[in-house]
């Protein structure tokens, strides 16, 4: 009886470790690509909340494309009701009095 | 701003709450769809976009259902008290994406049609229900952009064009099923609710699902016809009801939590 008992417990115990899903193969995880494409790039986001507003530099997104850029943009920074909204790339930006090196711009 | 609807208290025609519940439903599920998927956003800037696009489509659903309420429907009733057999949602969200390119051909095509049925009320009698109509339209426009930006990394991968190529050929046909049979009555537009006819929806939804083929740079197969089994519910647009496993992710589980 308690042979049968032991039995039982090990098969319970058996079943237990058994995961609901077994996951075949391992995943392969192409970072870059799974991240945001091949080249992500960074985006500087401005925006203004009325008419009367200036456009105001309100933070950075990285994103592979526009699309993504001007989504993730819209999505991360939704504080306010913003009246415009718009995203530079940051490559695009040409400095003038650091002439050469790239921008650095700080949240206001 | 206060809800305020049109001429509230008088009772809608029945087809034309048909179509608000076939969007509102199937918004619900896609809404429900963002909030299950978004752990597999690829980056943080991602989790804030499924989940923005989340919580604007429970705002659709919202918004119709508090609409239908102000003309003789219990909210309530619509919001909870529904079974799996009452829920209109797309058939084409009753099964799980099977991965990352099958959840953005998916959500994409479901984004697109429902948007494509709204646009048909921009110019309804009723502000409150053109209103709707514009506010769908303003945030899907996000979430297209979103799938429009994907389906471009999604095309720089060989195996992942495949796999678009595979769940759009899968999807697509559902989607359009939702539309109904091409020759079936226009109620809605013939009872001049709708001023754009069904079939103009249709063919611009199968144009704009078209357009996917230039974003991820492949060509795909999309079927012109669909066949229509003997159990399709013109009133639902959907064949069947809604899966036991969905309806149990989708139904509202709190009262409180609901509002």
């Amino acid at each position: 009886m308690a042979t049968k008992t032991a039995t039982k417990t090990k098969t319970a115990a058996k079943k237990a470790k058994k995961p609901a899903t077994v996951i075949k193969g391992k995943k392969k995880i192409d970072q870059k690509r799974e991240r945001g494409g091949k080249d992500p790039k960074y985006y500087e986001v401005f925006a203004r909340k009325n008419s009367d507003s200036d456009l105001s530099h309100v933070g950075s997104v990285e994103a592979p494309n526009d699309e993504l850029a001007q989504v993730r943009a819209w999505y991360i920074y939704d504080q306010h009701n913003w009246r415009e909204m718009c995203v530079v790339p940051l490559d695009s930006i040409i400095t003038v009095t650091e002439e050469g090196k790239s921008a650095k711009i700080k949240m206001g | 701003m206060a809800y305020t609807p049109g001429n509230t208290g008088s009772k809608l025609d029945e087809n034309f709450e048909n179509d608000l519940l076939a969007i509102a439903d199937t918004r619900l599920v896609l809404g429900n769809w963002y909030a299950e998927c978004v752990m597999n956003g690829r980056s943080l800037p991602d989790f804030a976009g499924i989940l923005g696009m989340c919580t604007s489509n429970y705002g659709h659903t919202r918004a119709i259902y508090q609409h239908l309420a102000a003309h003789g429907h219990d909210y309530a009733h619509l919001e909870r008290g529904r079974g799996a057999e009452d829920i209109r949602s797309m058939n084409l969200l009753d099964e799980a994406p099977t991965g990352w390119e099958d959840f953005m051909v998916s959500t994409w095509l479901a984004e697109l049609a429902t948007w494509m049925l709204a646009s048909g009320f921009l110019k309804h009698e009723d502000r409150a229900v053109a209103g709707m109509a514009k506010k769908i339209g303003e945030e899907t426009y996000f979430h297209l952009k979103y799938a429009h930006g994907w389906f471009q990394v999604i095309g720089e991968g060989k195996k992942q064009t495949e796999l678009f190529q595979k769940a759009f050929a899968e999807r697509f046909p559902l989607a359009l099923q939702w539309f109904g049979p091409a020759s079936a009555k226009d109620l809605v537009h013939a009872a001049g609710i709708r001023d754009v006819p069904l079939k103009k929806l249709r063919d611009a939804f199968t144009k704009e699902a078209a357009s996917a083929e230039k974003f991820v740079d492949a060509k795909l197969k999309q079927e012109k016809t669909v066949k229509f089994a003997k159990d399709w519910r013109s009133d639902a647009r959907r064949v069947g009801a809604m899966p036991e496993g969905l309806f149990e992710v989708v139904r509202f589980k709190d009262a409180e939590l609901a509002h």
